[in-house]
């Protein structure tokens, strides 16, 4: 007789037992149970089933022979002519509803953890700078470097990050982007470092995808803190000098509020993850945001034409930065209610509780220009969003001309304070 | 630096202080000029530029303690506008 069958037999007025009073584990079974894998959360299916066989085909007339026309942001056969692109992932696969009733951690497949792929995507290690850069080898056997436009090479390959989700395709032509950067870097001209001007060339332009991990979330957060509210100013002599004193009542002040967030970014390579003066790491990150609802499902053929950067960070290294972001979100968010306190607050803690995220991992466009600063070591670039257009960028800067120009304007103002000075005495 | 100038020429009787104005002025062109070559203060304001939908603000204040007599206008280490600043974690 097997257990069910005692259980149907037991008379129905007992009550169900409780989970925990079954017959005890052995600790043969405990220690499995314990080593067992947690169990996974739910998944995105977000695999483009049409590319089982590693091979993009035009829908039309069967050809592999398909790029990305930036123009119209539609995959085009070079073959046929026949345009058309994938599904948007927004609609497909229900991303940007039901955040308010997220439960856990959700992930999309393309954002699990990063394994190695056995496809016709690979990942080359730059012989000059070492960056990681993703190639299709289908359509080019070499590439170029987006950061030092050196010539990459098969031979240098590392295994392969994750395939993304999703695409988000170039819409600002290679020209358009050249402008931008003329234009921007045109405008910081005076300082530039000689050998930069001399250097500049922003036909040198490439394009390039750079790994995102875009997450919807749910979150509450909660402030506790001190305010101040004046009650009270008023001015007292003392000798030649008057001085002002302030009354003021301190309050505790607790506030918390419950909000989502819709498609928040996050760099998916820990290499630019990571800001801090010393570098221009920053620069890529200012030309957020993209307009992430276009993406459409991943596949290769927008990557005709243009390099890649491979994700190295999962949805376990980010989770601490979304939690800091949400935080940040929910500051901005009870600014509002503290008028009040008209000699402000101090947040003294801070607390964040995700009620559930869900991550996608998307590539991103972005037209780079790079310049390698030799006496410095250091990278500048001017990043173009190829969604938006918005430009920004770091440009190496001639010290001796700036200390120059800053001496001039500082030794014309001590002459006005000296004459000043001379004038009243 | 125009405002600068007329604000040192407007003292009657100027202090020693303007004398700073030289050196000031001098650091404070360096890094106007040095920002907005290499931005390196620039980041993504994601606290405005995301979608983000938020329930009404909960919370409640209580007073605490009062200060009769301070000569400083304001509260120390105000952080209510630095977003990103973090503070202890409560758990
Ligand atoms: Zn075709
Ligand atoms: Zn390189």
């Amino acid at each position: 007789m097997t257990q069910d069958d005692q259980h149907s037999d037991a008379p129905a007025a007992e009550p169900r037992k409780p989970v925990f009073d079954g017959p005890p584990l052995s600790l043969e079974e405990e220690l499995a149970a314990a080593r067992a894998e947690p169990e996974a959360g739910p998944t995105i299916e977000t695999i483009n089933d049409s590319l089982a066989d590693g091979v993009n085909r035009c829908p039309k007339c069967g050809s592999t022979d398909v790029q990305l026309r930036a123009s119209t942001g539609m995959l085009v056969c070079l073959f046929c002519r026949h345009q058309w692109q994938e599904e948007r992932v927004e609609e497909e696969f229900g991303l940007g509803v039901g955040i308010d009733e997220l439960e856990g951690t959700v992930i999309a497949s393309g954002a699990q953890e990063i394994a190695e792929g056995a496809d016709d995507i690979v990942t080359l290690t730059c012989g000059g700078c070492g960056a990681e850069v993703v190639v299709d080898t289908a359509h080019a056997m070499n590439a170029r470097c987006h950061w030092c436009r050196h010539t990459l090479n098969v031979n240098q390959r590392t295994p392969n990050g994750a395939v993304p989700d999703a695409v988000l395709p170039f819409k600002l032509t290679r020209d358009e982007a050249v402008e931008k950067i003329r234009e921007f870097a045109g405008k910081r001209r005076l300082f530039a470092h000689p050998r930069f001007r001399k250097e500049f060339v922003p036909e040198n332009v490439l394009g390039v995808y750079l790994p995102y991990l875009v997450v919807d979330a749910r979150a509450e957060a909660s402030y506790t803190g001190r305010g101040e509210v004046q009650t009270r100013r008023w001015t007292e002599k003392s000798g030649d000098n008057s001085v002002t004193y302030y009354a003021a009542d301190v309050y505790q002040v607790d506030r918390s509020v419950s909000f989502t967030v819709d498609d928040l970014t996050m760099e998916g390579a820990a290499d630019r993850a990571q800001f801090d003066s010393s570098t221009t790491n920053n620069i890529v990150n200012t030309i957020l945001p993209f307009d992430t609802k276009n993406a459409v499902r991943w596949n290769s053929s927008y990557l005709v034409g243009f390099t890649s950067e491979k994700r190295d960070l999962d949805v376990a290294d980010l989770s601490p930065k979304l939690e800091d972001q949400l935080l940040s979100i929910g500051r901005s968010q009870v600014h509002g209610s503290l008028d009040r306190f008209d000699r402000g607050v101090r947040w003294e803690g801070e607390k964040v509780d995700v009620g559930g995220s869900r991550w996608v991992s998307m590539y991103l466009p972005v037209w780079i220009y790079s310049y390698y600063q030799e006496n410095t070591k250091m990278l500048h670039y001017i990043a173009v969003n190829a969604r938006t257009g918005e430009t920004m960028g770091s440009v190496p800067v001639s010290q001796w001309r700036l200390i120059l120009a800053a001496l001039t304007v500082g030794t014309f103002l001590e002459g006005i304070a000296g004459a000043i000075l001379v004038g009243t005495a | 630096m125009s405002a600068l100038v007329t604000v040192l020429a407007s003292g009657d009787g100027a202090p020693l202080w303007i004398l700073a104005a030289g050196p000031a002025g001098a650091l404070g062109t360096y890094w106007a000029i040095y920002r907005y070559y290499r931005n390196t203060d620039k980041s993504h304001a994601f606290e405005r530029d995301t979608l983000i939908e938020a329930q009404p603000v909960q919370g409640h204040e209580e007073k605490v303690d009062h200060i009769s007599r301070t000569r400083d206008p304001d509260i120390d280490g105000d952080n209510s506008a630095k977003y990103r600043e973090r503070v202890r974690r409560l758990r």
